[in-house]
């Protein structure tokens, strides 16, 4: 099973990535190199950002709500869950555009709406994790004088560490994918999201080769980040 | 007793018959759903009232070259399988999608067998990005890219890409299009920019081919790269007509089709005019081809055929939707009112587009171009 829905279309992908005219060949890795080198960068770029501001804004509120439980912010902020990705580039452009006007389109607002999406699960998954501290650590923490944001940064961040780096993975690999929100609010000039440079060369080409070749660039930028959480995991 | 069950199970069996045996008539169309409608609501309908037994299931694959590219890797798989019959009957493709399919061999000559083949003409038809795709092809419409503008901004127009040039400089950021990823618009105007620039259209579109020319593509896309400081880059041809409708930008590179469908459904200003500036830019038919596997073929042919009718393309092709003719204009155009001339032909006149409607270069320049501006515009 997991090697007809994965291995194989990897597998397929990789021969594709290293061949063309029915040649064995590395000139599509040369394309990439020669095109989309800046791509790579600003894709991870994008992904590290939005992947900060998701934590930079979960952290805090998930740390509130594990000291006082209040369902309306919990079921608010687990919205972005439900919300399809079109939807959520869609909106935020239409929202932003006439009090931003370019914000949207820049680098900074594709990481502003990825982070945005992924707030409900990061907060999901942190939430759990912040639960599952054991409420003794937190009285102690509050008997010696600890606000909530103390408690957040002092006991269940740390304590709660290996979640949370599950977490960072999950989201960064996700952004790193992310397709419909660039297309969404992206321009067409400048540097560009991975997954819209692969839909470039083949829907505009049939470039199958050079698409093979950047979507392994990207198997390869996510299981760096699987890799660290292996390592963590394993230690 | 038994004879008797045998009755019942023969009658029970006639009854769960359909009274006549349908034919399935698959049709893929690779455009936006405006197309797939006038298929299921319009020329399904029509070509139903002639052909009663036929069942039409007409299914969109999304807009844009990705839509064609789907419907080919479909029968590209089927084909490769080795299954026959393949399940598509027509389908609706691009340009470049249907010259890539004729090259390896996935489509049925069938033009010869319409009754309306004498009505297929013009240099599209014969070729398509260097393939020879004579007998293989029907436009369906014609779609032609325009630059569009506001009349209230732009007194006078540009009437070629110097005085498009000029403008820009004088008027930074209030000239749009969509790059050459985000539709076939914002390539076709790189195309028609390097025409211009290169003076090499026939070259670029007859061949031969010639790698030295990279040379002066190269010099034409750096002075694009300049030209576009002053543009605004939007990310598609919806884009484009959006910051077209709300002022951003007062003139920007469209499908003349998508303007008129916008104006229709009032998203765009009416006052907003095409204009098509020498030496031009390209036009761009989408083929109604049948695949060569295709289960219903002979029923196939007839549908492109019903299509291809002057009487039909004058109703559902230009008066309904504002798409110039797929077959000869000389034949079509006599047929519409004087009212859908007029919203036809406002701004770009026949004779524009006789004069200035351009092809696509060869596969092998299109290539050599859209690599120059990733290198050079990026």
């Amino acid at each position: 099973m997991l090697g007809a829905v994965f291995l194989w279309p990897v597998g397929a992908s990789l021969v594709a990535s290293f061949s063309r005219d029915g040649q064995w060949t590395l000139a599509n890795y040369g394309t990439v190199w020669r095109l989309y080198a800046r791509d790579v960068a600003y894709t991870l770029g994008v992904a590290a950002a939005g992947s900060a501001l998701t934590f930079a804004a979960t952290i805090p509120l998930c740390g509130w709500l594990r000291a006082r439980s209040f369902g309306p912010l919990e079921f608010l902020l687990k919205v972005p869950l439900f919300v399809p990705f079109v939807v959520v580039g869609h909106a935020l452009r239409v929202f932003w555009s006439p009090y931003v006007p370019g914000f949207g389109t820049s680098w900074l607002g594709i990481a502003t709406a990825l982070a945005w999406k992924h707030l409900g699960l990061a907060a999901l998954l942190m939430l759990g994790a912040f639960r599952g501290v054991d409420e003794s650590f937190l009285e102690a923490a509050r008997q010696l004088g600890s606000g909530a944001a103390r408690v957040t940064r002092d006991v269940l961040v740390p304590m709660a560490m290996p979640a949370l780096a599950v977490s960072a993975v999950l989201i960064f690999s996700s952004m790193l994918a992310s397709f419909s929100i660039p297309l969404m609010l992206g321009r067409g000039s400048g540097a560009q999201m991975l997954m819209i440079d692969v839909y470039y060369r083949f829907g505009q080409h049939g470039d199958f080769e050079t698409a093979s070749a950047l979507g392994v660039v990207s198997y390869l930028l996510a299981m760096g980040a699987a890799l660290v959480h292996v390592r963590r995991l394993t230690r | 007793m038994l004879v008797q069950l045998a009755a019942l199970l023969a009658a029970g069996l006639a009854l769960a018959q359909p009274a006549m045996a349908q034919t399935r008539l698959n049709v893929a169309i690779a455009a936006d759903v405006n197309v797939v409608e006038v298929n299921k609501s319009v020329l399904g309908p029509g070509f139903k009232a002639l052909v009663p037994d036929v069942d039409l299931n007409v299914v969109g694959t999304g807009t844009g070259e990705p839509a064609s590219r789907t419907i080919y890797t479909k029968i590209k798989a089927q084909a490769d399988a080795g299954r026959k019959p393949w399940d598509i009957d027509v389908a609706l493709v691009s340009m470049a999608v249907a010259s890539q399919m004729v090259k390896e061999g996935l489509l049925a000559r069938y033009v010869a067998q319409m009754k309306n083949a004498a009505l297929v003409k013009g240099a599209e038809v014969k070729e398509a990005f260097g393939v020879n795709v004579d007998g293989y092809v029907v436009p369906m419409f014609h779609n032609q890219i325009a630059i569009a503008y506001h009349p209230s901004k732009v007194a006078a127009p540009p009437k070629t890409f110097e005085e498009l040039a000029a403008w820009v400089k004088a008027n930074p950021n209030r000239f749009g299009y969509n790059g050459i990823k985000g539709g076939v618009s914002g390539v076709g105007f790189t195309m028609g920019w390097v025409y211009w620039k290169t003076g090499l259209y026939q070259q670029l579109t007859q061949g031969p081919v010639d790698k030295g020319k990279d040379g002066a593509i190269h010099e034409a896309i750096t002075a694009l790269r300049d030209f576009n400081k002053g543009v605004v880059i939007t990310n598609g041809n919806a884009g484009t007509l959006d910051a077209l409708n709300r002022g951003e930008i007062w003139m920007g590179v469209v499908w003349i089709d998508q303007l008129v469908a916008w104006k229709n459904e009032g998203r765009m200003d009416p006052a907003v005019t095409p204009s098509l500036p020498a030496p031009g830019l390209p036009i761009y038919p989408l083929y109604l081809v049948v695949p060569r596997e295709a289960a219903s073929r002979d029923l196939a042919v007839r549908y492109v055929d019903y299509i291809a009718t002057p009487e039909v393309q004058a109703k559902a092709i230009v008066e309904k939707f504002g798409w110039y003719p797929g077959v000869d204009p000389d034949r079509v155009l006599p047929l519409i009112s004087a009212k859908s001339r007029e919203l036809l032909f406002k701004g770009v006149s026949p004779q524009d587009l006789a004069r200035y409607s351009r092809q696509m270069p060869l596969k092998e320049y299109h290539d050599m171009i859209t690599l120059a501006y990733e290198e050079i515009v990026r």
